[in-house]
């Protein structure tokens, strides 16, 4: 299923998401799951975008597998992450899934025109949340193939 | 072509027996480059080449011979074409209707005689060809030697014009405005006269009709001229511009209408009455009157070209719309600010209920996720208060979920066109099928029209009835049935009747007020928002929704979709 050198290294997940409860529900989400996953977190969208680039602080950042997105966010919304992500070509081959609150047409019609990879609106109850988190999981972590870019 | 005409200069010179000085530039040119009918050998003598009348160079004959022929052709077609401009000429004039035309030799004797000539003077071409035009004139006229003093004054000036009496056949006599031309042929020798003229009489008469149906008309109206200048108007146009009539007439109507909109009005006005109906400027322009106390007011105006003996004018209806547009002004304003706060209200429902959800998702999570970690590791206390809060946490979601649902119905814009009521009757039971059948309701329907709406509005309407219906049933087997009756005004009235509980006819109102409720949450669950979106739904869709109830005898619930061109 996956390379011998993917299975000793855990998968990175940047989490971009400025509510702490959130950030703390998604992370005990992610304990139950199959895969080792290592979750990098970004608060807002400036802080995503230069944690993806390894700008000052974040050199040494390592190269997400996966990013799970939140739309709404201080400074840098979401929708300009995931456009500036798309639009980069060493990045735009990391896989977006979208994982909001909002429900709006407008917005899941956008995050698909500006190619993300998916869109999940955030369940409002525990057991949704930990439904979502686990398919995630499942979908994103062992059923698709992620692309093994040279992580320089 | 140069060598030639050289050559040419030299041949006539050759022919005239002179002497050439350079022989070589005679012979060669000649011989290469014109057709000759002979060439001589030049005559040699010892230092002196003569050349005798030996050499005829023909070309120059042929040339002017081809061109006499051409000019004899041109000269025919010039002919033929001037014959028929003629003609053209003689047959435009005498169909003028308006105008009387004709032609006089230099001493009055008519030669030519046209349609208007003779129903203006009532003479036809065969009575009056030949005669002498003083005939016209009054005996009085004829006595001090008028037409003649005309004839010398227009051939010593070359036009004349004048107003004066003249006499029609019948003897009858009418104001005439004249103008004479001498005709003159290209060597200035007098060959005759022109006369054109017209009757005023005639448009007079129909100023003064005009000017009735002016002052009749509702409207202020003023006519102008193709240069601007005020002709007429009514006394209505006098009022509203201030003015006294002698104020206006002959002055430029840029003095009431602001300058630019009138020019482009005359420009507008004066085009061809095809052009005219084509562009539909009779149609109303709104534009800005001054007063002569330099107040402005808005006006409407129509335009309508008016052909007369003048020229085209061009009249304009001009209404004072100052109480129209303050009225439209109140009304855009009013319907502006309603607009508005509809929309905050409903942008503030939406925001509202949207961002109460994110803490409420943080509330519920984290008191699920004690009850998940915690539950019978703390005490009988600590589990009962924790199922308590996220009880209350499920019911407050449902209200928010309920409220964005009610914000969201019918926000998107209406998509009206005809639809089967049946289908979208249809489309409400098939989302209700599991309530329907838990519930082993039995839902009838009789024949429903075709209606200009909604479906997706008016399915959602069926859906929240029939549901409603099923949902307050008594203990019988609820049986829910739907009808609609058109009336004469051909409104469409929905019927849905259920045996349910009913209501009490107190509650009639109320029931359709958001979040409120009849009955507790052990009877029957809900937060109360069904009834809200349908009145909602029906009342964007442009209807009325109420009730019909006994309390214990069922409850019919009534909605009535606008006539919008519905078939039954």
């Amino acid at each position: 299923m996956t390379t011998i050198g993917r299975d000793v290294e855990p998968i990175q997940i940047l989490l971009v998401e400025d509510s702490p409860g959130d950030v703390r529900l998604t992370q005990e989400a992610f304990k139950d799951a199959k895969v080792l996953t290592n979750m990098q977190v970004a608060l807002d969208g400036s802080e995503a975008m230069a944690l993806l680039k390894r700008e000052g602080k974040y050199a040494d950042a390592p190269r997400p597998d996966l990013i799970l997105l939140d739309l709404n966010l201080p400074k840098k919304d979401g929708r300009e992450v995931l456009e500036e992500i798309k639009a980069n070509p060493s990045l735009k081959s990391i896989p977006v899934v979208v994982l909001t609150t909002s429900a709006s047409e407008a917005d899941i019609l956008r995050s698909y025109r500006l190619h993300a990879n998916c869109y999940i609106t955030k369940p409002v109850g525990l057991e949704g949340f930990l439904e979502v988190v686990q398919s995630i999981d499942s979908f994103w972590l062992s059923v698709v193939k992620l692309p093994r870019e040279a992580k320089s | 072509m140069n060598n030639n005409k050289q050559t040419g200069i030299l041949i006539s010179e050759c022919e005239l027996g002179k002497s050439v000085s350079n022989p070589v530039a005679v012979s060669v040119p000649l011989l290469i480059t014109t057709e000759s009918e002979a060439v001589q050998s030049p005559l040699e003598s010892v230092g002196r080449i003569l050349v005798t009348a030996a050499t005829r160079d023909i070309s120059v004959r042929r040339a002017a011979e081809k061109h006499l022929a051409q000019m004899e052709e041109g000269r025919r077609l010039v002919e033929d074409e001037l014959r028929e401009s003629e003609e053209r000429y003689r047959m435009l004039l005498d169909g003028i209707q308006s105008y009387a035309i004709f032609v006089m030799d230099p001493v009055g004797q008519i030669l030519s005689w046209n349609a208007g000539a003779e129903r203006i003077k009532g003479y036809t071409a065969d009575q009056i060809i030949g005669q002498n035009f003083s005939c016209f004139f009054p005996p009085e006229d004829i006595k001090r030697g008028r037409p003649e003093e005309i004839l010398r004054v227009t051939a010593v000036n070359g036009r004349h014009e004048e107003q004066g009496m003249r006499v029609r056949k019948d003897g009858s006599r009418f104001l005439a405005s004249l103008t004479f031309t001498a005709l003159r042929d290209p060597g200035g020798t007098l060959r005759g006269f022109s006369e054109f003229s017209h009757d005023l009489s005639e448009s007079k008469e129909s100023e003064a009709r005009y000017r009735g149906l002016l002052e009749a008309a509702p409207d202020a109206m003023v006519v102008v001229n193709q240069s601007g200048q005020i002709v007429l108007l009514n006394v209505r146009a006098e009022k509203q511009f201030g003015y006294h009539r002698d104020e206006l007439v002959g002055q430029k109507v840029t003095n009431i209408i602001p300058e630019g909109f009138a020019e482009r009005l005359i420009a507008d006005g004066t085009r061809s009455a095809a052009d005219a109906l084509a562009q539909q400027i009779g149609m109303g322009i709104e534009l800005s009157g001054r007063r002569k106390d330099g107040s402005e007011f808005p006006i409407e105006l129509m335009l309508s070209p008016l052909q007369s003996a003048e020229g085209v004018l061009v009249t304009a209806a001009i209404r004072d719309i100052s109480v129209r547009k303050k009225s439209e002004l109140y009304l855009v304003k009013t319907v502006g600010e309603l607009k508005r706060s509809n929309e905050e209200l409903q942008q503030f429902a939406y925001v509202a209920s949207h961002d109460l959800q994110e803490p409420l998702r943080m509330v519920a999570s984290y008191t699920q996720l004690l009850g998940k970690r915690y539950k019978g590791r703390l005490d009988s206390d600590a589990d009962e208060f924790i199922a308590f809060a996220t009880d209350g946490c499920n019911r407050m979601q449902r209200l928010i979920e309920d409220l964005l649902a009610y914000s969201r119905a019918g926000a998107n814009a209406k998509i009206l066109r005809e639809i089967s009521c049946e289908d979208a009757l249809k489309d409400a039971l098939t989302n209700l099928r599991a309530t329907i059948e838990q519930s082993h309701a039995v839902v009838t329907h009789d024949a429903l029209p075709s209606v200009m709406t909604d479906g997706v509005q008016l399915a959602q309407v069926f859906q929240n009835l029939i549901g409603n219906a099923v949902k307050y049933r008594s203990s019988a087997t609820p049986l829910v049935h739907i009808s609609a009756t058109q009336h004469a005004n051909k409104e469409c009235i929905f019927s849905v009747k259920d045996n349910g509980v009913g209501i009490d006819s107190r509650y009639f109102e109320k029931i359709f007020i958001l979040f409120q409720r009849l009955h507790g949450r052990d009877e029957f669950e809900g937060t109360g928002i069904g009834l809200a979106v349908c009145k909602k739904l029906v009342e964007r869709l442009g209807g009325r929704i109420w009730v019909e109830s006994q309390l214990g005898r069922g409850s019919t619930f009534y909605f009535v979709l606008p006539d919008r061109g519905n078939k039954l």
